[in-house]
């Protein structure tokens, strides 16, 4: 079952009154994420990410194209849906002068809740976000990652079906970034909640999301699982050498090897198989009379994935 | 960071109705309590104009129906003001900080907001007409109870039904063209105003301005509130007139705000404005 369908959004930013500027943001964009999913948008800045994510969260309208979150249409049913959404963003911002219980007890009612149910709402979400030393700080006075934590927790009060999250470690520091992580990924254990992220950072998109996709320019240019994505982008393996000599002539012309670099005194040799290309660059590094001090091998991570899409 | 998730207990109906209203209304009065700025709005400024007019009126020597005409008119346009403001805070708080997003992002009308914050409005608007009241009572012999009780309950209900009227399109101009006109939020309630007759009857304005004025609710509370002094009535059944155009203007203004924000949604200024 699809928590998100949307098909072909197109969304289009004019600016100014007698020379219009036109930003293409979205261009016939498609994605389906199944329920209980924890979902990546990755992408350059200004490559549609915030725009894809505020049209599912119901806060711009697309141009054209469809889509449902949660069944219901992002457009016509925009006030059913925002009872089972919620969002959170890295540079959220509240009102200057109001505590974070007031900022939780306003948006709670804001989804209804009320009286008991709502004082134990907040509460419960204060001392989870680890806001309770805090709560007579007015918002302008809080630090940004007591901030950030007030807008996740802010985006838990009505306990969400699907939880849109815009950089929600942006600018943390790594203790809290590591916890806010562990937090989304105890949501969906716990609650099954279909979360949909974007983000800068891979090394959280590998360890978070069970599929990615990969959006510049308005466009998906690739989606799928990390492992998947890696296969499909087709970067090869990394074969990472200690030799003596560094640099032996002659490698970049051997069967398979696509690319070569010398980083900090190793010798990345990327090939196309390297269970298969290995023993043949052994060979010919032993008849080069080249010396093997040290030999890996390791997939490429997500980040050459992303550069490679970006180039 | 431990799991917070519980089931949250949702109301619904009527109840849900109250509470998202209620929202409104607490920030407000979160909002009010904080900010010495809004000591100022409920006090100095009403009670200098009500001075400066009160001393006014003594210097010129004016009957006590000519002072009652002159601060009829200053309780009107701070009453006004003070209410009229408190319904545009409901958007401009957001725009303020920043978080206008997060408000629409959850399941609130139009409604909720204008009538939350509308009661706020009424409730800094009854102390602002308390304190003017006094003032004028007891420094300038005004008796706000001149013309009646009844009289003077339809002519706050009139004072306050215009501010929302205000209020309301004061949102709806910052959300077509953002921070650059919440400004009206202090200049358009003196335009109307103004055009309603605050100090003098419409019949001195050129005719096509008191062609305008005759449009404007509050010409209409105005004009029926003096009647209780003893100045003949411009209009016959003021106050019919004033209600019937003041509530056709409610729904006119909750409309155009209702099709700002679909446009703020369209062209991202709803974003922008949280950025």
């Amino acid at each position: 079952m699809l928590a998100v369908d949307a098909r072909d959004l197109s969304k289009t930013f004019r600016a100014g009154w007698l020379h219009r500027r036109r930003t293409e943001a979205l261009r016939g964009v498609s994605l389906q994420v199944p329920r209980g999913a924890i979902f990546g948008l990755l992408g350059p800045n200004g490559a549609g990410k915030t725009t894809l994510l505020s049209i599912l969260a119901t806060l711009l309208l697309p141009d054209s194209g469809s889509a449902t979150v949660l069944g219901l249409d992002v457009v016509r049913d925009s006030l059913a849906l925002r009872r089972r959404l919620n969002m959170a963003s890295g540079n959220a911002s509240f009102v200057w002068s109001l505590r974070p219980g007031e900022v939780l007890m306003f948006y709670g009612r804001l989804y209804g809740l009320s009286g008991r149910s709502l004082r134990r709402r907040v509460e419960e979400l204060i001392e989870g976000c680890e806001l309770t030393s805090h709560r007579r700080t007015e918002y302008n006075e809080l630090s940004t990652g007591l901030k950030q934590r007030l807008a996740f927790a802010k985006a838990l009060l009505n306990d969400p079906e699907v939880l849109f999250l815009d950089e929600p470690t942006l600018g943390l520091d790594p203790d809290m970034s590591i916890r806010i992580r562990a937090q989304i990924a105890r949501l969906r254990r716990d609650r099954g909640t279909t979360i949909i992220l974007t983000t800068h950072y891979m090394r959280e998109a590998e360890e978070l999301c069970d599929e990615i996709a990969f959006i510049k320019g308005g466009r998906i240019l690739a989606q799928g699982g990390p492992d998947a994505l890696k296969r499909q982008i087709r970067l090869g393996e990394v074969i990472t050498l200690r030799l003596d000599p560094l640099e032996p002539a002659g490698l970049a012309s051997l069967p398979g090897v696509l690319e070569y670099r010398i980083r900090d005194e190793h010798l990345e040799c990327t090939v196309d198989v390297a269970d298969k290309r290995l023993p043949e660059l052994l060979r010919w590094l032993h008849e080069q009379g080249v010396v093997v001090r040290q030999c890996e091998v390791r997939e490429p991570d997500l980040e050459e994935v992303f550069v490679e899409l970006n180039r | 960071m431990s799991s917070t998730a519980s089931p949250a207990l949702h109301v619904n109906g009527l109840r849900a109705e109250w509470v998202r209203t209620w929202a409104f209304a607490c920030r407000n009065v979160i909002m009010a309590r904080r900010n010495v700025f809004f000591v100022f709005e409920l006090t100095f400024w009403p009670g200098v104009a009500m001075l400066s007019h009160g001393l006014l009126t003594q210097f010129l020597a004016l009957t006590p129906e000519m002072t009652a005409f002159i601060l009829s008119g200053t309780v009107a346009l701070s009453a006004v003001q003070v209410c009229q403001l408190d319904v545009a805070y409901a958007v401009l708080f957001d725009i303020w900080s920043k978080s206008m997003k997060h408000q629409f992002l959850a399941p609130v009308g139009i409604r909720h907001l204008a009538l939350g914050s509308w009661l706020v409005g009424v409730a800094r608007g009854l102390v602002v007409f308390a304190l003017m009241a006094f003032i004028g009572t007891r420094a300038f012999g005004f008796d706000f109870l001149g013309g009646g009780a009844g009289s003077l309950a339809a002519f706050l209900a009139g004072c306050f039904l215009c501010a929302l009227v205000i209020g309301l399109l004061v949102c709806t101009l910052v959300l077509l063209f953002g921070t650059r006109a919440e400004t009206s939020a202090w200049a358009a309630v003196n335009l109307v105003v103004m055009l309603a007759g605050i100090y003098y009857p419409i019949s001195v304005l050129p005719g096509w301005v008191a062609a305008i004025s005759a449009a404007i609710p509050l010409t209409y509370f105005l004009d029926a509130f003096r009647a209780g002094y003893g100045f003949e009535s411009q209009f016959s059944a003021p106050l019919i007139k004033g209600f019937a155009l003041a509530l056709l203007y409610v729904a006119l203004a909750h409309w155009a705000l209702a099709a700002a924000i679909t446009r703020a949604r369209r062209t991202g200024l709803l974003l922008k404005l949280s950025e």
